[in-house]
């Protein structure tokens, strides 16, 4: 097969296979195939991602498809990541299979929309046209919004509702901003069809007017700020990811964010060029990153749900990602690395806490108190990856924020230094406070009473179980949570060297020709 | 040329005042199949050559806009038994006086852009701004589903034209692929709000709040 054509293999074939394994007769039989169709569909972006890293760039559909170092670098995180939950969707709707909660409906709408997901995020990776890039960002809205409503209840539609509105009306923002783009371009007379692709503008950028390209970042930093869950525009983030099925909530957070923010890296180089690299989207960056930092700290500290808290840590390293991004320099290798940290950490973090909640019934953190006792291979998941994400050294998260210091220290960026640390010191203090509970404590009966008016009004379809359901953990599951935490630790010790040069071929993309003022490269 | 579409520009700015100030929601679907059926129109003004697909999705986005979009919704409507928008956030003679201000804003600002006026008439640019910013409005300040869904629409409708008006060359896939995406959002959007009324009974979004902090 010619390497070109492969782009369009990454794209339909898996959602279509995900319609055809919806028509199986068995939940099981279908949960099955949707895992065995993305394990496969993750085997062919890798094998894109290697050919791409080894041998250049591909092109394919006169230039509409493309896949250069950094869109082979996140196609990478995605399919590992999406491969990953799929294994753990067998696991998680497993059980619930086996607790009656997991209908024929119910699966073949998993397994539809789930493929599904996956090819729309393959869409947005590999499309170089910027309008064919905003479609993708929105079909991944719609194919992900029902996902959270596989188990229908009260709170998992309020949860879709504010998804689908708000994200769709915040990407109808970036749909202006790339007009915009697209449209500061008009002085170099590009022909019709392509005038909207990528490497044409970025190519060009010298030459685009820039107050056009800087209205069109506004917009769009606004827009796909919006789906990447940027403060303060992250009032869907928490609501959407605590309702979801632990699966989905993890590719939610695992990479579904990181789609919308490798749009937004897409156009850092381009409006760069356009102003002169004066430095103007790098600087917005940096503040929608801290302020993100800063949101999700405060609102950490209050969290009483295992999910709502995981959500809001997600704010937070979506903010640290474009803090590192708004550095340049160094920080752009530092952020990207930190995104496949987190995505491989949140990952485990919402395994766990979809596990735990299956076993006690529920994601109140109160309820779970001293699950390292009672189901030590996912509370040690839990913890584990708490200790992580607040970035507890020697883990890879301890690594990338390190870089991200350095960075910032290196860009004589004191301000920002000081409110990241500071906003990353009260989310340790807060996740710290609620993760030992959670690995030793006492557990304490919740009663109806003691839970706030708003929650027991809410009346889900199957009561929680009164006691927790103690399972012995299968070997597979011990295996997953086992290979999670053993690559965090060693990705903190030693960076493979084709990690580290996928690493430095991907940054290069995002600050081409910038000026470059830091120290050597890490 | 130009004539009719400042016409059909000062009609937009009509059926946006509307939408502001008008609380029955068969009004409010009527007035978003107005804009649709009007914003429509305007690919067969701009004076240029059309070609055969460009004609197809023309008529494609008028008839999505102009009738698929108020069935949908006014099914939805008659699905929830609601008529009126419940009382709104902002009271609507704040929301005309608003609608006037974003008017306003919107005209400014498309005097500081340099967007080139490619069709006749310079009226395009400011009022797709204004239509955007009313669909905005309508979300922020409106409680009931589906008038928060017209807002959408609205904002789409605003977006459409600002599209014609400064980027005419498009490629034709990404503007199917644009109206593939606006239409299933729409469809989404009334299939939630008919599971959120047999399940809540009600489509105020204003008492959808069990999720917090």
């Amino acid at each position: 097969m010619k390497p070109n054509l492969l782009l369009f293999f990454l794209l339909l074939p898996p959602a279509l296979a995900g319609l055809a394994a919806a028509a199986l007769r068995r939940p099981r039989w279908i949960l099955s195939a949707a895992c065995a169709i993305i394990l496969a569909a993750g085997a062919a972006d890798f094998y894109a991602a290697w050919l791409v890293l080894s041998r250049g760039p591909l092109f394919a559909a006169n230039g509409w498809l493309f896949l250069d170092e950094l869109s082979a670098y996140n196609l990478a995180v995605m399919a590992l990541i999406f491969m990953l939950s799929s294994l753990y969707a067998w696991i998680y709707f497993g059980a619930e299979m086996l607790a009656g909660r997991f209908s024929l409906r119910q699966a073949r709408l998993f397994s539809g929309l789930w493929c599904g997901a996956f090819s729309a995020m393959s869409l947005v990776l590999v499309s170089n046209n910027l309008g064919i890039m905003w479609v993708g960002i929105e079909a991944t809205t719609l194919m992900t919004a029902f996902l959270i409503c596989i188990h229908s209840s009260r709170g998992a539609l309020e949860a879709m509702w504010k998804y689908i509105l708000m994200c769709s009306v915040g990407v109808a923002f970036a749909f202006i901003g790339t007009l915009l783009a697209v449209a500061s371009a008009r002085g170099l007379h590009l022909p019709a069809q392509e005038a909207m692709l990528w490497t044409n503008l970025n190519f060009n950028a010298a030459g685009l007017d820039p107050m056009l390209i800087k209205a069109a970042f506004i917009f769009l930093l606004v827009g796909y700020g919006t789906k990447a869950g940027l403060a303060p525009m992250h009032n869907w983030l928490p609501d959407a990811h605590s309702q979801a099925p632990a699966p989905v909530s993890a590719i939610f957070s695992g990479f579904m964010l990181n789609t919308a923010l490798y749009c937004l890296m897409r156009y850092i180089p381009i409006v760069e060029k356009a102003t002169g690299h004066a430095g103007w989207s790098l600087e917005l960056l940096t503040i929608f990153g801290l302020f993100s930092i800063l949101v999700a700290g405060a609102f950490i500290i209050f969290q009483r749900d295992l999910k709502r808290f995981l959500a809001y840590s997600s704010v937070e390293h979506l903010g640290i990602i474009s803090l590192g991004l708004g550095l340049g320099g160094a920080g752009v290798f530092a952020a990207l690395f930190h995104l496949l940290n987190h995505s491989l950490c949140k990952t485990l973090a919402f395994f766990s806490a979809g596990r735990l909640g299956q076993i006690y019934g529920g994601h109140e953190m109160d309820r779970m108190r001293g699950s390292l006792r009672d189901a030590p291979v996912w509370g040690l998941g839990m913890f584990g990856a708490i200790l992580a994400l607040i970035g507890v050294a020697p883990f890879a998260l301890f690594m990338s924020e390190f870089l991200i210091v350095k960075a910032a220290v290196d860009a004589r960026a004191f301000l920002p230094l000081v409110l990241f640390l500071l906003g990353a010191g009260v989310v340790f203090v807060g996740a710290l406070s609620h993760a030992l509970p959670l690995a030793w404590g006492q557990p304490v009966p919740v009663s109806d009473k003691e839970r706030p008016a708003a929650e027991t009004e809410e009346k889900d379809e199957t009561p929680p179980p009164a006691s927790p359901v103690f399972a012995r953990p299968a070997y597979h599951e011990i295996l997953l949570v086992a290979a999670l935490l053993l690559v965090l630790l060693v990705l903190g010790l030693w960076m493979p060297e084709f990690l580290r040069s996928a690493l430095v071929r991907a940054s290069g993309i995002i600050r081409q020709n910038e000026a470059w003022t830091g120290g050597p490269l890490p | 040329m130009s004539n009719w579409l400042d016409t059909i520009m000062v009609l937009l700015a009509l059926t946006n005042l509307v939408l502001l100030g008008s609380s029955r929601l068969a009004v409010l679907i009527r007035m978003a199949a107005l804009q649709g059926l009007l914003l429509g129109t305007l690919p067969f003004l701009t004076g240029g050559e059309l070609i055969v697909h460009q004609w197809l999705l023309a008529i494609a986005a008028l008839v999505l806009k102009g009738a698929v979009f108020p069935w949908l919704l006014s099914r939805a409507r008659k699905n929830a038994e609601v008529r009126r928008e419940i009382e709104p956030f902002v009271s609507y003679m704040v929301s005309l006086a608003g609608g006037l201000a974003a008017l306003i804003f919107s005209l400014w600002l498309a005097s500081r852009l340099p967007c080139p006026a490619n069709l006749g008439s310079t009226l395009v640019v400011p009022l797709a701004l204004f239509t955007f910013l009313t669909g905005l409005f309508l979300i922020i300040s409106r409680k009931n589903a589906l008038t928060q869904v017209l807002g959408y629409l609205a904002m789409e409708n605003g977006i459409y034209a600002f599209g014609l008006a400064i980027a005419v060359e498009a490629p034709v896939l990404v503007e199917l692929g644009v109206l593939l995406d606006v239409f299933v959002a729409v469809f989404l959007m009334g299939i939630v709000i008919f599971h959120i009324s047999r399940e809540f009974e009600h489509i105020d979004t204003g008492r959808l709040s069990s999720l917090k902090g």
